[in-house]
């Protein structure tokens, strides 16, 4: 029972943590622009995020170390440490983004300019880091983003139309060029597969001392709580292709993005979806700024965690405070939060591989595994997705370009 | 008797260094060896002054520069574990033992960290005495300056240069119980085609099948040079057989390595 309670509060943190301001911002412009076509690249980002976080997370598990010490013993010192660059500014531009979102979601409840809110949540979210413990911090803000289910229960209210939705899948109804719609997958694929999501799974796992008694529990977060919150992304989509594509309106504010659960629920729904945004972002900004100190102290063998006093990782929190300040001040330029998270996926999606062959590597060395390496199945789709990776990743940056970042 | 095989990038070079009660202390930036007939390695380096180097270019010179600008001494040396110390080598190193701690770390908290409220930390006046540094040790040669550097044949044709080197644990006695790793071999590749991933050498790191044949490929060519073979271990590195008498590196794992590690 105690066993069942534990894999059920596992997988359900999985389906809360999932959605961050990428996911939303993605998914409710993509809905709004291109209705469902654009559903299958979250399916593909989910099957991927899947794998590599199984990898990372079977790594941990049972060899002991996160994803970034993979990655310099694999790349060295020279790759390892143009990976650190790469990642430490995208996750950077990406905490700059949660922090933007949660001060957003804060202005939507209560009237006040986000701006004044942003310091706030910077502070608050040091403070968590700095005291609350891991298991804690993850459950609370995990549990809580699952207020954001109301999106997939507004999108039944709405009353759609199945029919055109259905049509949408296979048919693009935007009239914009193939460019945009690309642009728009490569940026999808960027929130669904994050790298700060694997630096932080793998790490949480390390912090919560996972054995190879873990790994059905972890498999079961993984292959149960990730789809589940893929699903969640698709019905933002959704409920943006029903309330806003037939009325011709581009979504480029959080406000629009949280309106059709409020058409569908009033201000019940309206207040429980803006909960739900605040406790996602809120809980992302956790997960970004851990995942910079995680990424840096892993690079260069300091001592990391929150399972330690933060005397004993003085280096580690530095780090977080740092990070934090950094993300609040480049929100604070007045910057549009927005914009900050659509650089921030195609970015990561460039970088995508850098982070997962390393994973995909180390996952089939006995001398880490013993006999827990990867199986056929894991190594045809693993290879697979390193050639789809590397595509997004030379694509990437032209894109953005080309189409000016989607305009 | 044989001891134990190892290859210094793969399963040495920038593995993470645990202390026996489990707390992470440094990475493995680089290991220093005792030069001679048949050298060995002595100490891990970690560090700045010690990762610097291997990074290279301007971001190596900028890590090396500013541990310059900030270390009091004339010219100061990464810090040193002796590998007399090392107890385990897995996915981590154990080390056991009394090894100070890094002095950013140790600055950070007390600067940073300590004075913030909820620290958990010591009253200020209770500070703990600062770690004696231990004296230099004469410098010794860094295994990574013999990565990169070029071989040449008896003839003096080219043969390539040094991708990583081979190390069996059968050195003189380090401590009481703990053999030196002897470096015993090199892994040669044709031409510079950056890191070499472990695919070539088996048997571990075999799959997926994809990654491993464009890696092969990348690496086709590679020899592996015992140390026996090696005539003069200046720059370049003179063998003492011709290029032709070399062993491919494929062979190296279906020849021995199944024997040899134990």
């Amino acid at each position: 029972m105690k066993r069942f309670f534990a894999v059920t509060l596992g997988i359900l943190t999985a389906i809360g943590g999932f959605v961050d301001i990428g996911d939303l911002v993605a998914n409710a412009l993509v809905g709004s622009r291109f209705g469902m076509s654009l559903a299958w690249v979250v399916v593909v980002g989910v099957v991927g995020i899947c794998l590599f976080a199984e990898m990372a997370g079977r790594v941990a598990a049972v060899s002991g170390r996160p994803v970034f010490d993979l990655v310099r013993e694999r790349l060295g010192p020279r790759a390892g440490l143009l990976n650190l660059a790469a990642s430490f500014g995208i996750n950077l531009l990406t905490l700059a983004a949660e922090i933007g979102g949660a001060a957003l979601a804060l202005e939507l409840a209560t009237g006040i300019d986000y701006l004044l809110w942003v310091p706030a949540v910077g502070l608050v979210a040091w403070l968590v880091m700095w005291r609350v413990r891991f298991e804690t911090m993850e459950r609370v803000f995990g549990l809580a983003g699952l207020a954001l289910i109301v999106f997939l229960v507004a999108f039944f209210a709405l009353g759609p139309d199945y029919g055109e939705l259905g049509h949408q899948l296979t048919h693009n109804p935007s009239d914009d060029g193939a460019a945009t719609y690309w642009f728009y997958a490569v940026a999808l694929l960027g929130a669904a597969m994050t790298p700060y999501e694997v630096f932080f799974f793998s790490s949480g796992g390390v912090e919560e001392r996972w054995t190879r008694r873990d790994l059905g529990v972890m498999r079961a977060n993984v292959f149960v709580g990730f789809p589940l919150g893929g699903l969640l992304s698709i019905a933002i989509a959704a409920c943006a292709a029903t309330v806003f594509l037939p009325r011709m309106i581009e979504v480029d504010t959080l406000g629009q993005m949280v309106l059709p659960a409020g058409l569908a629920f009033g201000q019940i729904g309206l207040a429980l979806v803006i909960f739900g945004v605040f406790a996602a972002t809120f809980g992302a900004t956790l997960e970004t700024a851990l995942s910079s100190g995680y990424s840096i102290s892993q690079y260069f063998g300091w001592q990391w965690g929150k399972y330690v006093r933060p005397r004993e990782a003085a280096r580690f929190h530095a780090t977080l405070l740092v990070s934090t300040i950094v993300a609040v001040a480049l929100i604070l330029t007045t910057i549009d939060p927005i914009k900050v998270t659509e650089y921030s996926l195609v970015f990561s999606a460039a970088a995508l591989p850098l982070t997962y062959l390393p994973v995909l590597m180390i996952a089939n060395d006995p001398d880490y595994m013993g006999d827990r390496v990867n199986g056929r199945l894991s190594n045809t789709l693993g290879t697979l997705y390193m050639i789809l990776l590397m595509v997004v990743a030379v694509a990437a940056v032209p894109l953005m370009l080309a189409t000016k970042a989607g305009q | 008797m044989t001891g134990r095989v190892l290859h210094a990038h793969l399963h040495l070079f920038d593995r993470q260094v645990v202390r026996a009660d489990g707390r992470l202390l440094c990475k493995v930036d680089d290991l220093e060896t005792e030069p001679g007939e048949a050298p060995y390695v002595t100490a891990i380096l970690a560090g700045p002054l010690a990762l610097g180097p291997r990074v290279g270019g301007v971001a190596g010179r900028l890590m090396t520069g500013t541990t310059r600008l900030f270390r009091p001494e004339e010219d100061p040396a990464p810090r040193r574990i002796p590998m007399a110390l090392v107890g385990e080598i897995g996915s981590a190193l154990t080390v056991g033992g009394d090894v100070p701690e890094a002095s950013l770390e140790r600055w950070v908290r007390e600067h940073l960290i300590d004075p913030l409220p909820g620290s958990g930390g010591a009253d200020p006046g209770l500070r703990e005495p600062r770690p004696v540094r231990r004296p230099e040790v004469p410098a010794r040669d860094r295994l990574s300056s013999l990565v990169g550097r070029r071989v040449v044949d008896r003839d003096g044709a080219p043969v390539g240069q040094v991708a990583d080197v081979q190390l069996t644990q059968d050195g003189p006695l380090l401590g009481e119980t703990t053999q030196a790793l002897r470096l015993s071999g090199l892994v040669v590749v044709p031409r510079h085609t950056g890191q070499l991933f472990g695919y070539e050498r088996g048997p571990g790191g075999n799959s997926p099948a994809l990654v491993r044949a464009v890696i092969r490929r990348l690496h086709r060519g590679s020899r592996f040079v015992s140390w026996e073979q090696v005539a003069d271990p200046g720059d370049p590195i003179r063998l003492t057989e011709p290029r032709a008498a070399l062993l491919p590196l494929a062979e190296l794992f279906t020849r021995g390595d199944a024997s040899a590690s134990g």
